[in-house]
Protein backbone atom coordinates (compact mmCIF):
# COMPACT_ATOMS: atom_id res chain seq x y z
CA UNK A 1 0.00 0.00 0.00
CA UNK A 2 2.69 2.49 1.06
CA UNK A 3 6.10 1.82 -0.25
CA UNK A 4 9.04 3.83 1.02
CA UNK A 5 12.11 3.28 -1.14
CA UNK A 6 15.52 4.12 0.21
CA UNK A 7 14.76 7.63 1.42
CA UNK A 8 17.33 10.11 2.62
CA UNK A 9 16.48 13.35 4.31
CA UNK A 10 18.62 16.10 5.74
CA UNK A 11 17.98 19.31 7.62
CA UNK A 12 20.65 21.91 6.89
CA UNK A 13 23.25 19.26 6.09
CA UNK A 14 22.58 17.00 9.09
CA UNK A 15 21.34 13.68 7.78
CA UNK A 16 18.25 12.53 9.63
CA UNK A 17 17.17 9.64 7.41
CA UNK A 18 19.92 7.58 5.86
CA UNK A 19 18.31 5.16 3.48
CA UNK A 20 15.04 3.92 4.92
CA UNK A 21 12.78 1.47 3.11
CA UNK A 22 9.43 0.17 4.28
CA UNK A 23 6.62 -1.66 2.58
CA UNK A 24 3.33 -1.29 4.37
CA UNK A 25 0.85 -3.92 3.26
CA UNK A 26 -2.90 -3.55 3.54
CA UNK A 27 -4.10 -4.37 7.04
CA UNK A 28 -0.66 -4.19 8.62
CA UNK A 29 -0.12 -2.30 11.86
CA UNK A 30 3.45 -1.17 12.01
CA UNK A 31 4.91 0.20 15.21
CA UNK A 32 7.97 2.41 14.83
CA UNK A 33 10.07 2.56 17.94
CA UNK A 34 13.43 4.08 18.71
CA UNK A 35 15.22 6.67 20.79
CA UNK A 36 14.45 10.35 20.62
CA UNK A 37 15.95 12.02 17.56
CA UNK A 38 16.27 8.79 15.61
CA UNK A 39 14.11 10.15 12.78
CA UNK A 40 10.77 8.44 13.43
CA UNK A 41 8.68 11.57 13.07
CA UNK A 42 10.67 12.66 10.06
CA UNK A 43 10.01 9.31 8.39
CA UNK A 44 6.28 9.60 9.00
CA UNK A 45 6.28 13.18 7.76
CA UNK A 46 8.14 12.18 4.61
CA UNK A 47 5.52 9.50 3.92
CA UNK A 48 2.83 12.09 3.90
CA UNK A 49 4.93 14.70 2.15
CA UNK A 50 5.06 17.20 4.98
CA UNK A 51 8.81 16.95 4.41
CA UNK A 52 10.54 16.64 1.07
CA UNK A 53 12.97 13.79 0.70
CA UNK A 54 16.45 14.32 -0.68
CA UNK A 55 16.77 10.90 -2.30
CA UNK A 56 14.40 7.99 -2.56
CA UNK A 57 10.74 7.68 -3.40
CA UNK A 58 7.45 7.23 -1.64
CA UNK A 59 4.69 5.28 -3.38
CA UNK A 60 1.04 4.88 -2.49
CA UNK A 61 -1.00 2.16 -4.18
CA UNK A 62 1.39 2.03 -7.11
CA UNK A 63 1.51 5.79 -7.62
CA UNK A 64 4.56 7.95 -7.06
CA UNK A 65 4.19 10.76 -4.52
CA UNK A 66 7.71 12.20 -4.48
CA UNK A 67 9.87 13.37 -7.37
CA UNK A 68 11.59 10.63 -9.34
CA UNK A 69 14.84 9.45 -7.79
CA UNK A 70 16.92 8.45 -10.81
CA UNK A 71 19.20 6.33 -8.63
CA UNK A 72 16.34 3.86 -8.23
CA UNK A 73 16.00 3.45 -11.98
CA UNK A 74 18.97 1.87 -13.79
CA UNK A 75 17.37 2.46 -17.18
CA UNK A 76 17.11 6.17 -16.45
CA UNK A 77 20.71 6.33 -15.18
CA UNK A 78 21.74 4.70 -18.45
CA UNK A 79 20.45 7.74 -20.31
CA UNK A 80 22.66 10.19 -18.42
CA UNK A 81 25.73 11.95 -19.80
CA UNK A 82 27.73 10.70 -16.83
CA UNK A 83 26.86 7.14 -17.79
CA UNK A 84 27.81 7.78 -21.41
CA UNK A 85 31.16 9.13 -20.27
CA UNK A 86 31.92 6.22 -17.95
CA UNK A 87 30.58 3.43 -20.11
CA UNK A 88 32.10 3.39 -23.57
CA UNK A 89 30.29 0.22 -24.66
CA UNK A 90 26.72 0.24 -23.32
CA UNK A 91 26.07 -3.05 -25.15
CA UNK A 92 28.23 -4.82 -22.57
CA UNK A 93 25.70 -5.77 -19.92
CA UNK A 94 28.28 -6.56 -17.28
CA UNK A 95 30.12 -3.26 -17.70
CA UNK A 96 26.81 -1.42 -17.80
CA UNK A 97 25.72 -2.88 -14.47
CA UNK A 98 29.09 -2.09 -12.98
CA UNK A 99 29.01 1.55 -14.09
CA UNK A 100 25.44 1.98 -12.89
CA UNK A 101 26.28 0.67 -9.46
CA UNK A 102 29.35 2.92 -9.33
CA UNK A 103 27.21 5.94 -10.23
CA UNK A 104 24.74 4.99 -7.52
CA UNK A 105 27.34 4.35 -4.89
CA UNK A 106 29.33 7.50 -5.51
CA UNK A 107 26.35 9.79 -6.16
CA UNK A 108 27.76 10.85 -9.52
CA UNK A 109 24.65 12.23 -11.22
CA UNK A 110 24.78 15.97 -11.73
CA UNK A 111 22.10 18.58 -12.04
CA UNK A 112 22.18 18.53 -15.81
CA UNK A 113 22.51 15.17 -17.45
CA UNK A 114 21.32 15.89 -20.96
CA UNK A 115 17.93 16.14 -22.65
CA UNK A 116 17.40 12.40 -23.01
CA UNK A 117 17.90 11.78 -19.30
CA UNK A 118 15.62 14.59 -18.21
CA UNK A 119 12.86 13.69 -20.60
CA UNK A 120 13.02 10.12 -19.32
CA UNK A 121 12.62 11.43 -15.78
CA UNK A 122 9.70 13.61 -16.80
CA UNK A 123 8.02 10.79 -18.68
CA UNK A 124 8.36 8.45 -15.73
CA UNK A 125 6.96 11.09 -13.41
CA UNK A 126 4.04 11.78 -15.70
CA UNK A 127 3.16 8.11 -15.95
CA UNK A 128 3.27 7.44 -12.22
CA UNK A 129 2.71 10.63 -10.30
CA UNK A 130 -0.12 11.15 -7.87
CA UNK A 131 -0.80 14.70 -6.74
CA UNK A 132 0.22 15.28 -3.11
CA UNK A 133 -3.14 16.65 -2.04
CA UNK A 134 -4.98 13.67 -3.49
CA UNK A 135 -2.55 11.26 -1.87
CA UNK A 136 -2.98 12.86 1.51
CA UNK A 137 -6.70 12.28 1.44
CA UNK A 138 -6.06 8.56 1.73
CA UNK A 139 -3.47 8.95 4.48
CA UNK A 140 -4.85 10.10 7.79
CA UNK A 141 -2.25 11.77 10.00
CA UNK A 142 -2.52 12.16 13.76
CA UNK A 143 -0.04 14.41 15.52
CA UNK A 144 1.41 14.45 18.98
CA UNK A 145 0.05 17.96 19.52
CA UNK A 146 -3.47 17.16 18.18
CA UNK A 147 -3.45 20.21 15.91
CA UNK A 148 -7.17 20.85 15.90
CA UNK A 149 -8.16 24.05 14.13
CA UNK A 150 -8.58 26.49 16.99
CA UNK A 151 -10.88 28.82 15.11
CA UNK A 152 -13.47 26.12 14.45
CA UNK A 153 -15.71 24.13 16.72
CA UNK A 154 -15.48 20.34 16.83
CA UNK A 155 -18.09 19.72 14.16
CA UNK A 156 -16.51 22.28 11.82
CA UNK A 157 -13.09 20.78 12.44
CA UNK A 158 -14.44 17.49 11.20
CA UNK A 159 -16.55 18.56 8.24
CA UNK A 160 -14.33 21.33 6.93
CA UNK A 161 -11.94 19.31 4.75
CA UNK A 162 -14.41 16.83 3.20
CA UNK A 163 -16.86 19.62 2.39
CA UNK A 164 -14.21 22.00 1.11
CA UNK A 165 -12.75 19.27 -1.08
CA UNK A 166 -16.25 18.40 -2.32
CA UNK A 167 -15.97 14.81 -1.21
CA UNK A 168 -19.24 15.08 0.68
CA UNK A 169 -22.08 17.52 0.92
CA UNK A 170 -22.40 19.46 4.15
CA UNK A 171 -25.30 17.24 5.25
CA UNK A 172 -23.48 13.99 4.52
CA UNK A 173 -20.38 15.25 6.31
CA UNK A 174 -22.33 16.34 9.37
CA UNK A 175 -24.14 13.04 9.54
CA UNK A 176 -20.86 11.16 9.38
CA UNK A 177 -19.25 13.49 11.91
CA UNK A 178 -22.08 12.98 14.39
CA UNK A 179 -21.80 9.22 14.02
CA UNK A 180 -18.09 9.39 14.67
CA UNK A 181 -18.60 11.67 17.67
CA UNK A 182 -21.09 9.17 19.04
CA UNK A 183 -18.63 6.41 18.54
CA UNK A 184 -15.83 8.21 20.41
CA UNK A 185 -18.28 9.11 23.14
CA UNK A 186 -18.23 12.87 22.62
CA UNK A 187 -21.57 13.71 20.97
CA UNK A 188 -22.20 16.59 23.38
CA UNK A 189 -18.95 18.29 22.36
CA UNK A 190 -19.96 19.00 18.79
CA UNK A 191 -20.18 22.76 19.29
CA UNK A 192 -17.26 22.99 21.70
CA UNK A 193 -14.11 24.82 20.69
CA UNK A 194 -10.78 23.02 21.03
CA UNK A 195 -9.64 25.36 23.81
CA UNK A 196 -12.31 23.92 26.11
CA UNK A 197 -11.38 20.25 25.61
CA UNK A 198 -9.02 17.97 27.50
CA UNK A 199 -6.00 16.51 25.74
CA UNK A 200 -7.57 13.09 25.47
CA UNK A 201 -10.75 14.55 23.99
CA UNK A 202 -8.73 16.64 21.52
CA UNK A 203 -6.78 13.63 20.36
CA UNK A 204 -9.86 11.46 19.93
CA UNK A 205 -11.44 14.24 17.90
CA UNK A 206 -8.27 14.62 15.85
CA UNK A 207 -8.46 10.91 15.06
CA UNK A 208 -12.13 11.22 14.17
CA UNK A 209 -11.30 14.19 11.95
CA UNK A 210 -8.85 12.02 10.02
CA UNK A 211 -11.44 9.26 9.73
CA UNK A 212 -13.82 11.70 8.06
CA UNK A 213 -11.75 11.34 4.90
CA UNK A 214 -12.12 7.54 4.88
CA UNK A 215 -8.36 7.06 4.76
CA UNK A 216 -6.84 3.80 3.61
CA UNK A 217 -4.04 4.13 6.10
CA UNK A 218 -3.49 6.08 9.29
CA UNK A 219 -0.18 7.54 10.39
CA UNK A 220 0.15 8.25 14.11
CA UNK A 221 3.07 10.27 15.46
CA UNK A 222 3.26 9.63 19.19
CA UNK A 223 -0.47 10.17 19.64
CA UNK A 224 -0.30 9.83 23.42
CA UNK A 225 2.99 11.52 24.27
CA UNK A 226 1.45 14.88 25.03
CA UNK A 227 -1.31 13.45 27.22
CA UNK A 228 -1.67 13.25 30.96
CA UNK A 229 -1.29 9.61 32.02
CA UNK A 230 -4.96 9.17 32.87
CA UNK A 231 -5.93 10.06 29.29
CA UNK A 232 -3.55 7.75 27.49
CA UNK A 233 -5.89 4.79 27.85
CA UNK A 234 -8.87 6.35 26.11
CA UNK A 235 -6.79 7.29 23.06
CA UNK A 236 -4.95 3.97 22.82
CA UNK A 237 -8.31 2.24 23.20
CA UNK A 238 -9.67 4.05 20.16
CA UNK A 239 -6.56 3.26 18.12
CA UNK A 240 -6.82 -0.38 19.15
CA UNK A 241 -10.43 -0.45 17.99
CA UNK A 242 -9.44 0.90 14.60
CA UNK A 243 -6.68 -1.67 14.39
CA UNK A 244 -9.08 -4.47 15.18
CA UNK A 245 -11.39 -3.26 12.44
CA UNK A 246 -8.58 -3.82 9.98
CA UNK A 247 -7.31 -0.28 9.48
CA UNK A 248 -3.81 -0.19 8.05
CA UNK A 249 -1.61 1.90 10.31
CA UNK A 250 1.88 3.10 11.04
CA UNK A 251 2.31 4.28 14.57
CA UNK A 252 5.29 5.93 16.19
CA UNK A 253 5.03 5.23 19.87
CA UNK A 254 6.87 5.02 23.14
CA UNK A 255 4.10 2.80 24.54
CA UNK A 256 5.92 -0.50 24.27
CA UNK A 257 3.12 -2.57 25.76
CA UNK A 258 0.76 -1.17 23.20
CA UNK A 259 3.21 -1.81 20.35
CA UNK A 260 3.62 -5.38 21.46
CA UNK A 261 -0.07 -6.02 21.77
CA UNK A 262 -1.35 -4.17 18.76
CA UNK A 263 1.33 -4.21 16.08
CA UNK A 264 1.75 -6.88 13.45
CA UNK A 265 5.29 -5.71 12.80
CA UNK A 266 7.69 -3.62 14.85
CA UNK A 267 10.53 -1.56 13.42
CA UNK A 268 13.37 -0.23 15.47
CA UNK A 269 14.98 2.96 14.22
CA UNK A 270 18.17 4.58 15.36
CA UNK A 271 20.43 7.13 13.73
CA UNK A 272 18.19 7.49 10.70
CA UNK A 273 18.11 3.81 9.82
CA UNK A 274 15.92 0.85 10.53
CA UNK A 275 18.21 -1.41 12.49
CA UNK A 276 15.85 -4.28 13.16
CA UNK A 277 12.34 -5.27 12.28
CA UNK A 278 10.13 -8.23 12.92
CA UNK A 279 7.16 -9.62 14.75
CA UNK A 280 6.50 -7.97 18.12
CA UNK A 281 7.35 -11.10 20.06
CA UNK A 282 10.72 -11.38 18.33
CA UNK A 283 11.61 -7.73 18.71
CA UNK A 284 10.67 -7.57 22.36
CA UNK A 285 11.36 -11.20 23.24
CA UNK A 286 14.60 -11.90 21.46
CA UNK A 287 16.14 -8.70 20.13
CA UNK A 288 19.36 -9.17 18.15
CA UNK A 289 20.69 -5.70 17.49
CA UNK A 290 22.83 -4.34 20.33
CA UNK A 291 21.30 -0.91 20.24
CA UNK A 292 17.81 -2.34 20.27
CA UNK A 293 18.72 -4.37 23.36
CA UNK A 294 20.10 -1.26 25.01
CA UNK A 295 17.02 0.73 24.05
CA UNK A 296 14.66 -1.91 25.37
CA UNK A 297 16.55 -2.22 28.63
CA UNK A 298 15.99 1.50 29.15
CA UNK A 299 12.33 1.68 28.28
CA UNK A 300 10.96 -1.60 29.53
CA UNK B 1 -15.19 90.26 20.57
CA UNK B 2 -13.24 87.64 22.46
CA UNK B 3 -11.23 84.86 20.88
CA UNK B 4 -14.03 82.38 21.22
CA UNK B 5 -16.54 84.61 19.45
CA UNK B 6 -14.11 85.33 16.66
CA UNK B 7 -13.59 81.62 16.15
CA UNK B 8 -17.25 80.80 16.36
CA UNK B 9 -18.32 83.51 13.91
CA UNK B 10 -15.76 82.20 11.52
CA UNK B 11 -16.87 78.62 11.81
CA UNK B 12 -20.53 79.53 11.35
CA UNK B 13 -19.71 80.91 7.93
CA UNK B 14 -21.06 78.38 5.38
CA UNK B 15 -17.82 78.53 3.40
CA UNK B 16 -15.86 77.56 6.48
CA UNK B 17 -18.22 74.77 7.43
CA UNK B 18 -17.89 73.43 3.94
CA UNK B 19 -14.12 73.52 4.04
CA UNK B 20 -14.07 71.77 7.44
CA UNK B 21 -16.42 69.06 6.17
CA UNK B 22 -14.40 68.59 3.00
CA UNK B 23 -11.25 68.45 5.08
CA UNK B 24 -12.79 65.91 7.41
CA UNK B 25 -13.93 63.84 4.48
CA UNK B 26 -10.50 63.93 2.82
CA UNK B 27 -8.78 62.98 6.05
CA UNK B 28 -11.15 60.08 6.57
CA UNK B 29 -10.88 58.91 2.97
CA UNK B 30 -7.08 58.96 3.05
CA UNK B 31 -6.93 57.13 6.36
CA UNK B 32 -9.51 54.48 5.45
CA UNK B 33 -8.31 53.80 1.92
CA UNK B 34 -4.71 54.03 3.04
CA UNK B 35 -5.48 51.35 5.63
CA UNK B 36 -7.35 49.10 3.18
CA UNK B 37 -4.70 49.42 0.51
CA UNK B 38 -2.02 48.93 3.15
CA UNK B 39 -3.77 45.77 4.28
CA UNK B 40 -3.90 44.37 0.75
CA UNK B 41 -0.25 45.26 0.07
CA UNK B 42 0.68 43.93 3.50
CA UNK B 43 -1.06 40.61 2.81
CA UNK B 44 0.73 40.27 -0.52
CA UNK B 45 4.13 41.12 0.95
CA UNK B 46 3.58 38.84 3.94
CA UNK B 47 2.55 35.97 1.65
CA UNK B 48 5.64 36.44 -0.47
CA UNK B 49 7.78 36.48 2.65
CA UNK B 50 6.40 33.36 4.27
CA UNK B 51 6.55 31.12 1.20
CA UNK B 52 9.31 28.59 1.70
CA UNK B 53 10.81 27.86 -1.66
CA UNK B 54 14.19 27.74 -3.29
CA UNK B 55 12.72 28.80 -6.61
CA UNK B 56 14.85 31.74 -7.84
CA UNK B 57 11.77 33.71 -8.93
CA UNK B 58 10.32 33.40 -5.42
CA UNK B 59 13.67 34.29 -3.88
CA UNK B 60 13.84 37.35 -6.13
CA UNK B 61 10.36 38.42 -5.06
CA UNK B 62 11.36 37.96 -1.44
CA UNK B 63 14.34 40.27 -1.86
CA UNK B 64 12.09 42.83 -3.52
CA UNK B 65 9.61 42.58 -0.66
CA UNK B 66 12.39 42.98 1.91
CA UNK B 67 13.70 46.02 0.04
CA UNK B 68 10.25 47.55 -0.19
CA UNK B 69 9.64 47.12 3.51
CA UNK B 70 13.08 48.43 4.47
CA UNK B 71 12.72 51.56 2.33
CA UNK B 72 9.21 52.48 3.43
CA UNK B 73 9.94 51.85 7.08
CA UNK B 74 13.36 53.45 6.95
CA UNK B 75 12.38 56.90 5.67
CA UNK B 76 9.99 59.53 7.06
CA UNK B 77 6.43 59.53 5.76
CA UNK B 78 6.75 63.23 5.00
CA UNK B 79 9.76 62.63 2.77
CA UNK B 80 7.96 59.80 0.97
CA UNK B 81 4.99 62.07 0.40
CA UNK B 82 7.09 64.88 -1.01
CA UNK B 83 9.17 62.60 -3.17
CA UNK B 84 6.30 60.57 -4.57
CA UNK B 85 4.03 63.57 -5.11
CA UNK B 86 6.49 66.00 -6.59
CA UNK B 87 8.85 63.67 -8.38
CA UNK B 88 7.29 60.28 -9.07
CA UNK B 89 3.58 60.75 -9.63
CA UNK B 90 4.15 64.00 -11.45
CA UNK B 91 2.05 64.10 -14.60
CA UNK B 92 -0.05 61.15 -13.50
CA UNK B 93 -3.68 62.11 -13.97
CA UNK B 94 -5.34 61.08 -10.75
CA UNK B 95 -7.44 62.90 -8.16
CA UNK B 96 -5.18 64.32 -5.40
CA UNK B 97 -7.08 62.49 -2.66
CA UNK B 98 -6.71 59.20 -4.52
CA UNK B 99 -3.03 59.86 -5.06
CA UNK B 100 -2.40 60.64 -1.42
CA UNK B 101 -4.43 57.60 -0.33
CA UNK B 102 -2.24 55.53 -2.59
CA UNK B 103 0.93 56.98 -1.07
CA UNK B 104 -0.31 56.31 2.46
CA UNK B 105 -1.33 52.83 1.41
CA UNK B 106 2.13 52.14 0.01
CA UNK B 107 3.67 53.27 3.28
CA UNK B 108 1.22 51.45 5.48
CA UNK B 109 1.67 48.27 3.44
CA UNK B 110 5.25 48.00 4.65
CA UNK B 111 4.16 48.14 8.29
CA UNK B 112 1.17 45.88 7.68
CA UNK B 113 3.41 43.28 6.05
CA UNK B 114 5.40 42.90 9.23
CA UNK B 115 2.29 42.91 11.41
CA UNK B 116 0.56 40.27 9.30
CA UNK B 117 3.65 38.15 8.97
CA UNK B 118 4.19 38.02 12.70
CA UNK B 119 0.49 37.26 13.16
CA UNK B 120 0.72 34.35 10.73
CA UNK B 121 3.88 33.06 12.36
CA UNK B 122 2.18 33.16 15.74
CA UNK B 123 -0.41 30.61 14.58
CA UNK B 124 1.29 27.32 15.31
CA UNK B 125 2.48 25.42 12.26
CA UNK B 126 0.83 22.25 13.45
CA UNK B 127 -2.56 23.52 12.31
CA UNK B 128 -1.23 24.23 8.84
CA UNK B 129 0.28 20.77 8.73
CA UNK B 130 -2.93 19.16 9.95
CA UNK B 131 -4.83 21.00 7.22
CA UNK B 132 -2.38 19.97 4.53
CA UNK B 133 -2.38 16.41 5.85
CA UNK B 134 -6.13 16.28 5.23
CA UNK B 135 -5.46 17.11 1.59
CA UNK B 136 -6.43 20.79 1.77
CA UNK B 137 -4.52 23.18 -0.46
CA UNK B 138 -2.24 25.97 0.74
CA UNK B 139 -4.80 28.66 -0.07
CA UNK B 140 -7.69 27.02 1.76
CA UNK B 141 -5.53 26.43 4.84
CA UNK B 142 -4.27 29.98 4.72
CA UNK B 143 -7.63 31.67 4.18
CA UNK B 144 -9.83 29.57 6.44
CA UNK B 145 -7.53 28.41 9.22
CA UNK B 146 -4.42 30.55 9.56
CA UNK B 147 -5.55 34.03 8.53
CA UNK B 148 -8.70 34.15 10.69
CA UNK B 149 -6.59 33.34 13.75
CA UNK B 150 -3.79 35.64 12.69
CA UNK B 151 -6.15 38.55 12.12
CA UNK B 152 -7.80 38.03 15.45
CA UNK B 153 -4.40 38.16 17.12
CA UNK B 154 -3.20 41.24 15.27
CA UNK B 155 -6.43 43.21 15.40
CA UNK B 156 -5.22 45.49 18.22
CA UNK B 157 -2.01 46.16 16.32
CA UNK B 158 -3.94 46.95 13.15
CA UNK B 159 -6.09 49.31 15.21
CA UNK B 160 -2.94 51.10 16.34
CA UNK B 161 -1.72 51.25 12.77
CA UNK B 162 -5.02 52.82 11.73
CA UNK B 163 -4.73 55.39 14.50
CA UNK B 164 -1.21 56.41 13.58
CA UNK B 165 -2.21 56.50 9.94
CA UNK B 166 -5.11 58.80 10.73
CA UNK B 167 -2.92 61.16 12.72
CA UNK B 168 -0.17 61.08 10.14
CA UNK B 169 -2.55 62.23 7.40
CA UNK B 170 -2.25 65.69 8.94
CA UNK B 171 1.00 66.18 7.04
CA UNK B 172 -0.72 66.19 3.66
CA UNK B 173 -1.25 69.92 3.81
CA UNK B 174 2.41 70.30 2.79
CA UNK B 175 1.44 69.31 -0.71
CA UNK B 176 -1.60 71.54 -0.59
CA UNK B 177 -4.28 68.94 -0.06
CA UNK B 178 -7.36 70.24 1.73
CA UNK B 179 -7.50 67.96 4.75
CA UNK B 180 -8.91 68.63 8.20
CA UNK B 181 -5.71 70.21 9.51
CA UNK B 182 -5.53 72.54 6.57
CA UNK B 183 -9.10 73.75 7.04
CA UNK B 184 -8.35 74.75 10.63
CA UNK B 185 -5.02 76.25 9.73
CA UNK B 186 -6.94 78.48 7.29
CA UNK B 187 -9.18 79.63 10.11
CA UNK B 188 -6.23 80.36 12.36
CA UNK B 189 -4.26 82.15 9.67
CA UNK B 190 -7.13 84.40 8.64
CA UNK B 191 -8.29 85.32 12.15
CA UNK B 192 -4.85 85.51 13.79
CA UNK B 193 -6.36 83.43 16.56
CA UNK B 194 -4.34 80.27 17.07
CA UNK B 195 -5.18 78.71 20.39
CA UNK B 196 -8.85 77.90 19.97
CA UNK B 197 -8.79 76.66 16.37
CA UNK B 198 -5.88 74.33 17.06
CA UNK B 199 -7.37 73.05 20.30
CA UNK B 200 -10.60 72.40 18.41
CA UNK B 201 -8.61 70.60 15.72
CA UNK B 202 -6.81 68.47 18.28
CA UNK B 203 -10.13 67.64 19.87
CA UNK B 204 -11.61 66.42 16.59
CA UNK B 205 -8.64 64.11 15.98
CA UNK B 206 -8.86 62.93 19.57
CA UNK B 207 -12.54 62.08 19.24
CA UNK B 208 -11.90 60.18 16.00
CA UNK B 209 -9.13 58.19 17.66
CA UNK B 210 -11.41 57.40 20.60
CA UNK B 211 -14.15 56.20 18.27
CA UNK B 212 -11.71 53.90 16.46
CA UNK B 213 -10.43 52.57 19.78
CA UNK B 214 -13.93 51.75 20.96
CA UNK B 215 -14.91 50.13 17.67
CA UNK B 216 -11.80 47.95 17.68
CA UNK B 217 -12.49 46.89 21.23
CA UNK B 218 -16.05 45.94 20.32
CA UNK B 219 -14.89 43.88 17.34
CA UNK B 220 -12.30 42.17 19.51
CA UNK B 221 -14.84 41.30 22.14
CA UNK B 222 -17.15 39.93 19.49
CA UNK B 223 -14.44 37.73 18.02
CA UNK B 224 -13.58 36.41 21.46
CA UNK B 225 -17.18 35.64 22.25
CA UNK B 226 -17.39 33.38 19.18
CA UNK B 227 -14.62 31.28 20.57
CA UNK B 228 -16.35 30.23 23.74
N1 LIG C 1 12.43 20.96 10.96
C1 LIG C 1 13.63 20.54 11.41
N2 LIG C 1 14.72 21.30 11.26
C2 LIG C 1 15.92 20.89 11.68
N3 LIG C 1 16.15 19.71 12.29
C3 LIG C 1 15.11 18.90 12.48
C4 LIG C 1 13.79 19.27 12.05
N4 LIG C 1 12.95 18.26 12.36
C5 LIG C 1 13.71 17.32 12.96
N5 LIG C 1 15.00 17.69 13.03
C6 LIG C 1 16.09 16.89 13.60
O1 LIG C 1 16.05 15.62 13.01
C7 LIG C 1 16.35 14.62 13.95
C8 LIG C 1 15.26 13.57 13.96
O2 LIG C 1 14.08 14.15 14.42
P1 LIG C 1 12.72 13.39 14.56
O3 LIG C 1 11.75 14.37 15.08
O4 LIG C 1 12.40 12.70 13.30
O5 LIG C 1 13.07 12.32 15.70
P2 LIG C 1 12.09 11.35 16.47
O6 LIG C 1 12.64 10.00 16.27
O7 LIG C 1 10.70 11.61 16.06
O8 LIG C 1 12.32 11.79 17.97
P3 LIG C 1 11.26 11.91 19.16
O9 LIG C 1 11.09 10.54 19.71
O10 LIG C 1 11.93 12.83 20.12
O11 LIG C 1 10.01 12.47 18.60
C9 LIG C 1 16.53 15.32 15.28
O12 LIG C 1 17.91 15.43 15.52
C10 LIG C 1 15.93 16.66 15.07
O13 LIG C 1 16.63 17.63 15.81
MG1 LIG D 1 9.01 12.47 16.98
Amino acid sequence: MISVKNIFKDFHKTEVLKGVSIDVEKGEKIALIGPSGSGKSTLLRCMNLLEQVKYGEVWLDGRLLTPVDPYLHPDIIAKSKTFAKLCPEPGNAELKAEVISKIKKEDLLKKHEGAEFHSAVRRYLKENRLNANLARRSMGMVFQQFNLFNNMNVLKNMVFAPVKLKIMTKEQAEEKALKLLDRIGLPDKKYAFPSSLSGGQKQRIAIARSLMMNPEVMLFDEPTSALDPEMVGEVLGLIKELADEGMTMVIVTHEMAFARECATRVMFMDGGKILEEGAPDDIFGSPKNERLKEFLSKVL
Amino acid sequence: MNSWQIFWNRVKNPGTINSILTGLQNTAVIAVFGLLLGFVIGCLLATVKIIQSKNPAVKGLQYLADGYIAVFRGTPMMVQLLLLHFAVFIGVKIAPVAEVSLIFGLNSGAYMAEIIRSGINAVDRGQTEAGRALGLGFTAVMLKIVLPQAIKNILPTIGNEFISLLKETSIVSVIGLADLTRSFKAIADSTFEYFIPYVALALIYFVMVMIITVVIRLIERRLNRDKR
